[in-house]
């Protein structure tokens, strides 16, 4: 069983959007201002470009429908990957635009899109729920609107935010993520316009230095998402951090907990340690998995030192420029089928539900 | 010259920038043109396996001194389709690592006929 946690669906233009998008925003898209060309997707640009590009190169889709016969070709029938969770690609810059009735439609009509191009086309295809998260009341209308469908298995936002994921400013969109039952999702993602705060410090300068750091925000949502008690309110939510990195988590729990221990009565609202929430709740995914150059025993130590048997997910990234192969994928060797498969079928529930008998038996083994 | 020459494809189905990807022996092998010379590199690459060879024949930045950069090494370079390691197609070398080398192979022409030594 391998469930693909971070599987990007492109499409050709934008402009495919334009059918879904209420008359009103229609005119703000083809009439309003857009950072590049036409059928560009507008969002506030981030600070950083990619000087080759985001998409492998092998990879190369002339039309809309390229976009799905390649990653049938190249991804899901290569790999023989049983369920690729939809991850969207610019849609979730929708994060950086200030006027927030703009940015819930765009997403919005993203995701009907997505319903209608992706996830019609193929049943190893399951949805995230594209949301605005700097318009909560409206994320959780979006939330509410089709966290009911059986194809769509998380809510998605980008990790460049306003503020802390943990903010009770965001918690109406968790209210509506237990509600239909579904995780929270960050994806690396939204750095600029209103997300003000992607590195500490200040703005790096190119973009192989900043790519290896912009784990430092989803330190952050996960510092505040357990301080904050998104895990006392709704016990059941899972959190899910998608291509922050992976290597960093357990140093951060280790501090979290000895600091937690002094100050406890700063959050008398926490019933466990941080790390016993991380375990319980939060889960992250593998790629771009770090690569020690001093030997792979070192990740491994560090992997486990973060329950990573259990809260580690595989993300192959398709079709990024940092894919990682699942059949590369650098794990202990008794790891694999937790991570590929059966750590996921946990997380998406909706999966075992629409699954086949032999999924149903990994998750019971 | 190492090995048997085998026929790879026409010199004329090659240019800068357009490197041809052949199969020989059931391995792919992506054939170059750099200033007139031609060369062959498995189109597998070392790092994780990627199709190497599909990605773009360029140059590269180079250090010019006093933290400046320049553009140098026209042509000479491949960059791995999948995760852009930058690799010498006459010496197989990764830049960033040159732990790192790609298999390479001898070519030879016969009138516009290419033939790949392994």
């Amino acid at each position: 069983m391998i469930i693909d946690c971070d599987c990007h669906n492109y499409w050709s233009s934008a402009e495919v959007l334009l059918p879904y998008l209420d008359e009103y925003h229609r005119d703000y898209f083809t009439r309003g201002e857009q950072p590049g060309p036409r059928g560009s997707f507008p969002n506030a640009n981030r600070p950083w470009l990619h000087p080759e590009g985001f998409k492998r190169m092998d990879i190369n889709p002339q039309t809309q429908e390229d976009h799905y016969r390649v990653m049938k070709e190249k991804h899901l029938d290569a790999y023989s990957i049983d369920y690729a969770i939809m991850t969207g690609d610019e849609a979730m810059e929708a994060s950086t635009i200030a006027n927030p009735f703009y940015a819930a439609a765009l997403v919005r009509a993203y995701n009907d899109w997505m319903i209608d191009e992706w996830l019609a086309r193929d049943s190893r295809l399951k949805g995230s729920i594209m949301i605005a998260p700097q318009a909560p009341d409206l994320a959780a209308q979006e939330i509410r609107r089709l966290g009911h469908r059986s194809d769509m298995v998380q809510v998605l936002a980008s990790h460049g935010a306003e503020r802390p994921y943990g903010n009770p400013f965001y918690h109406p969109i968790f209210e509506a993520c237990a509600e239909v039952g579904l995780p929270f999702a960050i994806h690396l993602g939204g750095q600029g316009g209103i997300n003000t705060n992607p590195i500490a410090a200040g703005p790096t300068r190119y973009f192989w230095e900043t790519h290896a750091i912009l784990g430092q925000s989803a330190q952050t949502h996960v510092a505040s998402m357990i301080a904050e008690g998104v895990f006392e309110k709704w016990p059941e939510l899972y959190f899910i951090v998608i291509e922050c990195g992976v290597a960093w988590a357990a140093p951060i729990l280790w501090r979290l907990d000895a600091d937690y221990k002094a100050l406890r009565k700063e959050t008398p609202w926490l019933k466990m340690l941080p790390s016993e929430y991380f375990r319980r709740n939060i889960r992250f995914t593998t790629q771009p998995l770090e690569q020690p150059e001093t030997g792979v025993e070192h990740l491994w130590s560090i992997l486990d030192a973060m329950y990573g048997r259990e809260t580690l997910m595989f993300a192959s990234d398709y079709p990024h420029w940092d894919y990682d192969d699942v059949q590369k994928l650098h794990i202990p060797p008794q790891w694999r089928s937790d991570v590929l498969g059966n750590n996921a079928l946990q997380v998406y529930r909706r999966l075992r539900n629409s699954n086949t008998t032999e999924a149903a038996a990994a998750v019971t083994a | 010259m190492n090995g048997q020459g085998i026929h790879a494809c026409k010199a004329s189905e090659v240019a800068p920038g357009q490197q041809k990807i052949v199969r020989i022996n059931n391995m792919p092998i992506g054939i170059f043109e750099i200033d007139g010379d031609y060369h062959a590199m498995l189109n597998i690459c070392p790092h994780r396996g990627g199709q190497l060879c599909e990605g773009p024949q360029c140059g590269t930045g180079i250090d010019a001194g006093d933290f400046g950069i320049e553009y140098g090494r026209r042509n000479e370079l491949v960059r791995c389709a999948w995760h852009g390691w930058e690799f010498d197609i006459r010496t197989g070398e990764a830049l960033a690592d040159p732990k790192m080398k790609a298999k390479t192979f001898d070519v030879s022409i016969d009138g516009d006929d290419l033939y790949v030594h392994m």
